[in-house]
């Protein structure tokens, strides 16, 4: 039995870009149908997206860059994986590129689900007892010290 | 308390169960006639245990042998378990001897345990599945783990999963690729694969698992068995690799309702060492499993059973479809009151899910970077240190989540990704909450399909995300839900099995487990045993 996924897209009807949570249309995809929707959605979430940019000047969403988010997630990645990567990272933004159309003004966002609240402990600290089984897991240790290379400064 | 219990099963005796689905196509390879009048409703193996050791009939050594000549047998074909501990019968023989003092006996002495690879057991490599941790043993055991212990249970061993729970198919383990034990050649569901598979190949009594988007629940429906997931924090996360922290829960496994329940109460309660543990008291869920013999004729009367529209629509496979509507029609028969529910905000939950859990996991992830802890790749200078261990520690997946999750997190990016996400969760929470006012419970297919094949969605991300439309708002709204097997479809030598997902109000385990407890033990030919089990002893 062949399997469908199922992908739901919301989209806004072309001179609004407000749409109230009983107005959404959901269109159903199969994944082989996606290829040239998706180069049309796409262009539509970026024009879109750049409306609901958060800094008031020159800030619009740009495309991921594959090789600078992996130098900022310290990440090192081959031209290979590069390429790879930014194919499918591309077509993952710009799925999530639906969230844009959504109407949440006045909405708080949710930081996490309902919480008892007031979880905090004492600020004293407390010796482990194990200590030795955590040095057992550091890979370079002297004395009592982590070992690591030397920082470089790029500029 | 139990006041009946049946003697164990002999599972190599037992001929496969089939589900009798009107209306949709029934397996061609299996023949046999059901005599249903012969076929007992699933035994709690944990009471089972219990009441063997206490009796005398066997020991808790003669029990753990049988489990691991099991795991020896299947092993090969399965591939469930990273690690199996070398102090199973060790821990086997000081229960025994417990016995034989009279000394008393936790609720979970003799049980056999399977424990996902990314809780931490100490002494045990725990690595999430992920070469950057491939011989770590972390110096503490998860608080989930410790309470385990303390009632006596035996962990046997840690199971497969997604690298660091990031997956729905098991396939994304740097270390093998765990099989569905119902067709070798489909998936087990994933993350927590290898714990579903080993439950339903009876490799273990129970286990845990890890649900950050479905991922002990799309398992159990693809496994069938059933997968608890606690309400955010009923459970403490001390001790679960983080993935996303406002969405992960540790869950349980079981063969049974009762015994997903049971190990649920054993693990639960306030922790100090986990500052979103929640203080609300934990009830007694064993009341919540009467034998089927003291059943009333209408034993869900007036309970109000809400069936969410969105998920039957277009999109869900049609067994899949039938499957659930006549679980729905099971409810009735039982005495629910069935109506149908909307939850307009339904569909945004699966972008807001992958914006919030990469964003979180870009985060959670920083910690792997080679020095303090895991592989690591030696450099000349410290951030080629980070980056060629990470480089090479991690797989594609979670290099690709935590790319994405640092882009939606990048200065500039937030109010449009992840403060957006976290306004949806908003709205669906709202959502769930109206929902849960006019209902007891609300329910819904685990999945879209029954289980697919290996390397059926490895390459196309969007497709395999698509698979999780059914249980990451669940996440997002921090609810409990269980997944019970329902049903049969067509596919793999006898069929393969597909699970009805019940969600409850927060906090609310209690009515789940009493729903799906009354639901599973009277279900006609209700033994979701896999066929793997039939050659093996």
């Amino acid at each position: 039995m062949a399997t469908r996924a199922l992908l739901a897209v919301i989209y806004a009807s072309p001179n609004r870009c407000y749409i109230s949570p009983s107005r959404i249309k959901i269109q159903s995809l199969t994944c082989s149908s996606s290829s040239h929707y998706y180069q049309r959605q796409s262009r539509k979430n970026h024009r879109i997206a750049r409306s609901y940019s958060s800094d008031s000047d020159s800030s619009v969403l740009q495309p991921p860059d594959v090789a600078r988010l992996a130098q900022t997630a310290r990440i090192s990645l081959t031209p290979a994986e590069i390429e790879e990567c930014e194919t499918k990272i591309r077509r993952v933004i710009d799925w999530f590129g639906q969230l844009q159309q959504v109407d949440v003004n006045s909405v708080e966002p949710a930081i996490r689900a309902e919480m008892d609240g007031g979880n905090l402990r004492e600020d004293a600290p407390e010796t482990f007892d194990n200590r030795d089984s955590i040095r057992a897991s550091i890979p370079s240790f002297e004395d009592a010290y982590l070992k690591v290379p030397k920082i470089l400064n790029k500029e | 308390m139990l006041s009946t219990l049946q003697p164990p099963r002999s599972l190599s005796l037992l001929p496969l169960r089939r589900f009798q689905i009107s209306k949709t196509i029934v397996s061609a390879a299996s023949s046999k006639t059901i005599d249903t009048s012969v076929i007992s409703p699933p035994q709690s193996q944990i009471l089972t245990t219990r009441r063997s050791l206490l009796s005398g009939e066997t020991t808790a050594v003669e029990i753990a042998k049988s489990y691991l000549s099991r795991i020896r047998l299947t092993e090969p074909q399965l591939k469930c378990f990273l690690h199996v501990s070398e102090n199973v019968l060790k821990d086997a023989q000081e229960i025994d001897q417990r016995i034989a003092k009279g000394e008393e006996l936790g609720p979970l002495a003799g049980v056999l345990i399977g424990v996902k690879d990314n809780i931490c057991t100490q002494g045990m490599p725990s690595t999430a599945a992920s070469r950057i941790l491939e011989h770590y043993r972390p110096p503490f055991d998860a608080t989930a783990v410790k309470k385990i212990k303390e009632l006596g249970g035996i962990v046997v061993g840690k199971t497969n999963m997604d690298e660091f729970g990031m997956g729905s198919t098991t396939e994304a383990s740097a270390f093998q690729v765990t099989a569905n034990p119902w067709d070798l050649s489909r998936v087990p569901g994933g993350s927590s694969g290898g714990s579903a598979a080993a439950v339903a190949a009876r490799q273990c009594m129970v286990s845990l698992g890890s649900d950050t988007g479905g991922s002990v629940r799309q398992p159990a429906s693809f496994c069938g068995v059933v997968g608890l997931k606690p309400t955010y924090g009923r459970v403490s996360r001390f001790g679960l690799m983080a993935y996303a922290s406002s969405l992960d829960v540790i869950g349980c496994f079981g063969s049974t309702v009762a015994d997903a329940g049971m190990l649920l109460h054993a693990i639960s309660g306030y922790d100090r060492f986990d500052s979103t543990s929640s203080k609300q008291d934990v009830p007694e869920f064993q009341s919540q499993f009467p034998s089927v013999d003291h059943f009333e004729s209408k034993p869900l009367n007036g309970v109000k059973v809400g069936i969410i529209r969105e998920t039957l629509e277009d999109g869900v496979d049609s067994g899949v479809r039938s499957a659930t509507q006549e679980a729905a029609s099971h409810l009735e028969a039982l005495g629910c009151i069935l109506t149908e529910v909307s939850l307009p905000s339904f569909s945004l939950g699966l972008p807001a899910y992958y914006v919030i859990a990469s964003s979180e996991s870009s985060s959670n992830l920083s910690r792997y970077d080679g020095v303090r802890y895991g592989n690591q790749v030696m450099a000349e200078e410290l951030n080629k240190l980070y980056e060629c261990s990470r480089g090479e520690g991690f797989g594609g997946e979670v290099k690709m989540r935590i790319l994405m999750g640092t882009y939606a997190l990048s200065a500039g990016y937030y109010n449009a990704y992840y403060k957006r996400a976290q306004q949806v969760r908003t709205l669906i929470r709202k959502d769930f909450k109206a929902a849960l006012e006019q209902n007891d419970i609300l329910i819904s297919p685990a999945a879209p399909s029954a289980a697919y094949k290996i390397g059926e969605k490895k390459d196309d991300p969007l497709a395999m995300y698509a698979g999780d439309i059914m249980t990451v708002n669940v996440n997002l709204a921090g609810l409990p839900a269980m997944v019970l097997p329902c049903g049969l479809v067509e596919g793999g030598p006898s069929g393969l099995p597909v699970g009805l997902q019940m969600i409850g109000a927060a906090f609310d385990e209690e009515k789940l487990l009493k729903v799906g407890h009354i639901f599973e033990q009277t279900l006609k030919g209700s033994s979701f045993v896999p066929p793997l089990l039939a050659n093996v002893a």
